[in-house]
Formats: structure tokens, sequence, C-alpha cells
């Protein structure tokens, strides 16, 4: 049974200081088991100016179970799978306390992407990479939050624009943009869905 | 269920600005009406960051305040708890292995305190007891109630009450043993009542409170919080004192059993193990920590009294030049990890897992189980061996209703396959607790670490149980045995 109540007052605590945090915890429907965390790439890193979208997964025993957390934002780092999202992270495994929150757990995801573990790694291509090839690995880093995770360096008309000009019609695109909160490649995938 | 559940904090800006929208929707009856001044009135009292559970992010209820001086509500504890080993403080992940008796002295401050918010808290958890159909325990005492009945006598007098009819009439209902366990709501019309007549005090000071040599309590200084709509609760010094030297508390630990001291009067009048000196149950694993929480508000509240306090026991330690902080860094837990592992061999004591000790409250129990035999609530009643032999008035920490004259019996660990085959009942049908003291156990630790998708699973659980205990440990059972 999760503990609605407390994540009610999680989603309200996050809310009030979005401005300092950049951390943002927002439910996909009305049931608030699953839910979507957006964090900022940190500064002086390759993920830097990229927002990643992480798929959060309440389980019954939560807040006595640890989240379910899975990037949905392509990214390419040691602890991260590249394929699936997963995230080697103790405090989402073994290591996680009651008294931490989606908040904390998102800003300890944020951590992790500024201070990789490859000696521990989720993805093993990314982690022999980043001990062998270390300027490739930043390269590659950088080149995917470029792709994926940079989505605010273009206006909503403009991201309209882009859409249209794939073949889209305008009024689905600007609807597809408005439900996955103006993400442009999330709009893109739910227009190819359907 | 969720909806439900949402609606229960109407606390929340959000709610209530859906509720008013939800009322001027409908055609404004005087019902209506009457709800909508209903809610402004009883508007709920902003409570201190301090008193925030962090596990429930909502005022405490009922608080338990562990070995490392943190404090939650009494079922976030639990609920936090490991049964198969030790647990960890949710906040500083310190190891401890009693579940330690609700505080009531914080309890009581908190009624005091928030009364609307702590009966809304009292209202939600009841509810929820009655869906799992375990309880936390009732307190029908004021704190002091419990220390003796001369103490009790000396705590109203320490209240300047005027002995007057309507007075009387509150105290009976702020002290009486006979109050209704559930009557909360009749507890805080008392304190505010009370507090109507404590505003006249000053100007009739009670001769029955010569008697009293402390001058702290004398002074009775009252501090007030203000709240939303003019309901005004206070605190006074009389809330919290010291159970050993009466006197406000300064450095405040508390025990496993729950009652407060100061740390010096605990580390003075110790010899081995801490005892508490009301109810006489030994506090396992050394010193607790101070709580900081309950420091840090006596400092805010009692500024100079505390700076009082805090100048004399300078002035003392000057003088006896002990060495409390070395007794205080010895603090450890006292069980090795490899005794949760040993008994699975056979070469160590019994663990009886997801069975806790109702009196000192070891969670789960090491060496014999002692199972009451006339108990008839479903959770059962079940004491540790030393526990059983030496004991104490303890009614049970979920509410049970033992008597000191129920009689035992040895009970024996249930085997490695019967706790999985538990563990799988419990996930298919939560109403099975095969009798056991704590049902449905949480699996925190062990079985999620490998468990992102079937933790549930009879396999999972056992391998990832049986690769936490079993392969790390095998050297160490001769130390054990």
């Amino acid at each position: 049974m999760i503990d609605f109540a407390r994540v009610q007052k999680e989603l309200q605590e996050c809310s009030r200081d979005v401005e300092a945090s950049g951390i943002k915890v927002t439910p996909k429907s009305d049931n608030l088991g699953r839910l979507t965390g957006t964090i900022p790439g940190p500064v002086g890193t390759p993920y830097e100016g990229g927002t990643f979208q992480i798929d959060i997964t309440l389980p019954d025993g939560y807040p006595f179970e640890p989240p379910k957390m899975q990037f949905a934002t392509k990214v390419w780092h040691p602890n991260i799978s590249s394929q699936s999202g997963a995230i080697c992270l103790d405090i989402l495994k073994d290591q996680w306390s009651p008294a931490l929150t989606l908040k904390t757990a998102l800003l300890s995801v944020q951590a992790l992407l500024s201070t990789p573990e490859p000696g521990d790694p989720q993805d093993a291509v990314v982690a022999q990479q980043y001990l062998r090839d270390y300027q490739t690995f930043v390269g590659t880093a950088r080149y995917w939050t470029e792709t994926f995770a940079k989505t605010s360096s273009l206006g909503v008309e403009e991201k309209v624009q882009k859409l249209v000009e794939m073949g889209f019609p305008e009024a689905l695109t600007r609807s597809a943009l408005e439900s996955v909160g103006g993400d442009e490649n999330l709009a893109l995938e739910k227009l190819c869905s359907g | 269920m969720e909806n439900k559940d949402n609606n229960k904090i109407p606390s929340t800006e959000e709610s209530k600005m859906q509720r008013r929208c939800d009322n001027n929707k409908k055609t404004p009856s005087p019902k209506h009406l009457q709800q909508i001044e209903e809610d402004n009135v009883r508007e709920e009292e902003d409570f201190l960051d301090e008193f925030q559970c962090s596990v429930c992010l909502d005022l405490l209820y009922k608080p338990v305040v562990l070995a490392c001086g943190h404090l939650s509500c009494f079922w976030c504890v639990f609920h936090s708890m490991n049964m198969l080993q030790e647990s960890r403080c949710p906040i500083c992940r310190h190891l401890f292995n009693h579940f330690p008796s609700v505080c009531q002295l914080l309890h009581f401050l908190l009624i005091k305190m928030y009364p609307i918010a702590y009966k809304r808290r009292e209202r939600e958890v009841g509810e929820e007891e009655k869906k799992i159909g375990q309880f936390s325990p009732q307190f029908v005492h004021h704190p002091f109630g419990s220390h003796s009945g001369e103490e009790m006598d000396f705590q109203s007098n320490s209240l300047h009450f005027p002995i007057h009819p309507q007075n009387k009439l509150c105290s009976d209902g702020c002290f009486s043993e006979e109050k209704e366990p559930s009557s909360l709501g009749n507890f805080a019309k008392a304190i505010a009542h009370r507090e109507d007549n404590m505003k006249i005090v000053p100007s009739t000071p009670s001769s029955r409170s010569e008697g009293t040599t402390n001058a702290a309590i004398e002074n009775c200084n009252m501090i007030r919080t203000e709240s939303g709509h003019g309901i005004k609760t206070q605190a006074s010094v009389a809330d919290l004192l010291c159970a050993e030297c009466k006197k406000l508390l300064f450095r405040p630990v508390v025990l496993n059993c729950g009652h407060v001291y100061c740390e010096s009067c605990i580390i003075s009048s110790m010899q081995g193990i801490p005892r508490c000196q009301i109810c006489r149950s030994l506090h396992p694993n050394g010193i607790p920590s101070v709580c900081l929480v309950l420091e840090k508000f006596l400092e805010e509240h009692f500024s100079e009294i505390y700076a009082e306090r805090r100048q004399v026991f300078a002035k003392q330690t000057d003088c006896s030049s002990s060495t409390h902080t070395q007794q205080l860094g010895t603090q450890s837990s006292s069980v090795s990890a490899s005794v949760y592992s040993s008994w699975i061999f056979g070469n160590g004591p019994e663990v009886h897992i997801g069975v806790g000790c109702d009196s000192c409250g070891m969670i789960p129990i090491i060496g014999k189980r002692y199972k009451c035999k006339d108990c008839s609530e479903e959770i059962g009643f079940d004491v540790c061996e030393s526990c059983h032999n030496n004991p104490s008035e303890v009614s049970g920490r979920f509410n049970q209703q033992h008597k000191p004259e129920h009689n035992f019996e040895i009970a024996q660990p249930q085997c490695f396959g019967e706790f999985i085959q538990m563990l799988n009942l419990d996930h298919s049908d939560d109403s099975d607790d095969d009798g056991n003291d704590f049902p449905a156990p949480v699996l925190s630790d062990d079985a999620l670490q490998d468990g992102e998708d079937s933790s549930n699973d009879l396999s999972d659980v056992s391998a990832s149980v049986l690769s936490v205990d079993f392969a790390p440990d095998q050297k160490d059972y001769p130390n054990v045995s």
C-alpha cells in the first residue's frame, strides 16, 4: 500500500523549491504510483545543458521500499544503461532509507551524473570506454546530451515548425508537444506511435 | 483508493482550494456553509519542522526515539525495521535491534501543542490500524502519571491548580487514569479548558505549590504558540522534566522504555547498564545519544532556564572531571551480525525471525522465545528470555491486553522453509500472520537487493536471504557458539 499522503507532500515540497534545485517531479496521470522526474545535467560535465527525464514507479511498499527509477532520456554514462536507462545506484537498491524522498533520490542521480563509478558499471561498454579512452567517452556523452537531452534550446514555435517540416499536422504536433511537456523527442515518439 | 487517500490531507492548500471550488459549484445550502465554517474553525496549527516525521512527512504521531536520538512515528519506525536482522535508523543508518517504546513525554507534549493536527493524525492512523487489525499502544496517563502517585500530586501542585470545581474537572480530564483511551477529543478540550484557567493562575498563586522546591517550576515559564485561528497552546517546563532530577531536561536522552532523562542523570546513576528509574527496565547497548530535536526545542523555548542548566552542568563537570565522553563513545550495537546467520546451521543461539519481544522490543528475538498462551490477540504476545526471567508490567507493543497471571510456553523458531512459506502467504493473503508477533515482515534490505522485478517470488527471496546470511559469515561461527 503506497503512502499517497506522503507522495502528495513530497510533490508539494518539490514544487516549492523547483527554482533552486531544478528538480521536478510530476505525476504521469491521476495515479500517483507512476511519475516523471526531471533533472538538469550537472554543470561542468558532458551532461551540462541537458534536461533528463526519469521514469519513476512506486512499489506497493513505498516509502519502505525504494522507488524504481529509470532514465527515459537516453544517456551515455557508465552507471546507466544506454539501452534501457536502468540506473545502478545503491540508494535505489539496498541502501534505500524511508527518510529519503523522490527529490533526494533524484539529487543523488544527478550527483551520479557528475561522479561516474566505472568500477561498478551498469553499462559495460560505456565503462570500458570511460576507462580506456576518456576523451571519446566525453565526446559521446556530450553528443548524446546534445541529441537526446536538449530541448530547451528551441522555443515552442521552433519545435512545432521542426515537427511540421517532418510532415505532421500542426494541431496534432501542438497537442503532442503539450502532452509530453514540450520535449520534442518524446513528442516525435508519440506522433510516430500514433 | 488513491482518491480516497489524497483526500486525507485536508491541510494542504491544494485540497482546500479544491474543496472550496467543489463547494462553489454546488448550490449553496446551509449544510455546505456550515461545512465551510467548520473547516475554517478547525484549521490546523502549523507545526515546527522538527516535529515532522521524516518518514511520513507529517506531524509525529506516537513518537519513538531511537538510541541514536532520531525520532519517528511508532508505525514509521516499525515498518522501517528489518525482521531478519538488525535494523537501521532511517535517518542516520545507526544499527539497532530493539524497537523502543513510544516516548510518552513527547506524545503528550504534541497533544498539548497541536491538539487539532494531532487529533487528525489519531483519526487517520486509527483508520489504518483498523484496516490492518494491529493497534499501537494507547496511553491513558499523563506522562508523569506513570512515575508514581506521589509525583502526580507533585505535578498538579506545580501547575498551580487553584482548588476550584472547574479546575478539578479539567485536571481530572488531564490526569485521571480512568480516562477513555480514545477520548483525545475530550483531552484536547480539557487542555484548552485548562489553559483558560491557567491564564488566571498568576494572580491567584496557590498555597499548594509551597511544597515544591523547584524554582524553575514555580516560575512556570510558559510559552505560547500562536496558531492560525486564535487557538493558543502552551508548553510548560512541567511538561519537560527529567524523570530523575525533576528539573527541566538538559541534553535529553530517551531510553528504550520511552522515558526521558538528562544525559548527566543517566550517566551518574548508571552502574554498568543504564536502567530506567521509573519502570526499572534495562536500556540495551549503552547510553543513547541526545535527542537533538528535543534539545533544540528546549533551547529555543526555555532559553533562560536552559542556559542556567548549562551553567550548572558546566560547573559540575569542572569539579568532578568525569570522563563522560569516553563512556559515550563506546555506544554500539551489541549483537554481532553473525548471530543472525548462525542459527540456520544450528550452532548459534535461536533467532526467531519476524518475532519481537513485547517487553524490551528486541526484533528478532535471539535466544529462547516465550509465547503467551492466554493472550487472545491475533498478533500474539512474546517475550525474550531475559524479559521472561525479569517480568515487568507491560501491556504489549501493539496494545495487547496481557496480564501478569498469563502463562507462557517456549516456542521453537520457525525453520527456514516455513519462514519462506509465511512470506509468500503474507504476500498473497495479508490476513494470515500465523499468530506471530510481528506479521508481514518487511524484507527491506535483503530481498530488495537484487529484486528489480520479482522480489516477491519464492526463489528470489530465499536466494537473496541466503546470499547475504550464509556466505560471508561462515568463518565467524566458532566465535558465536
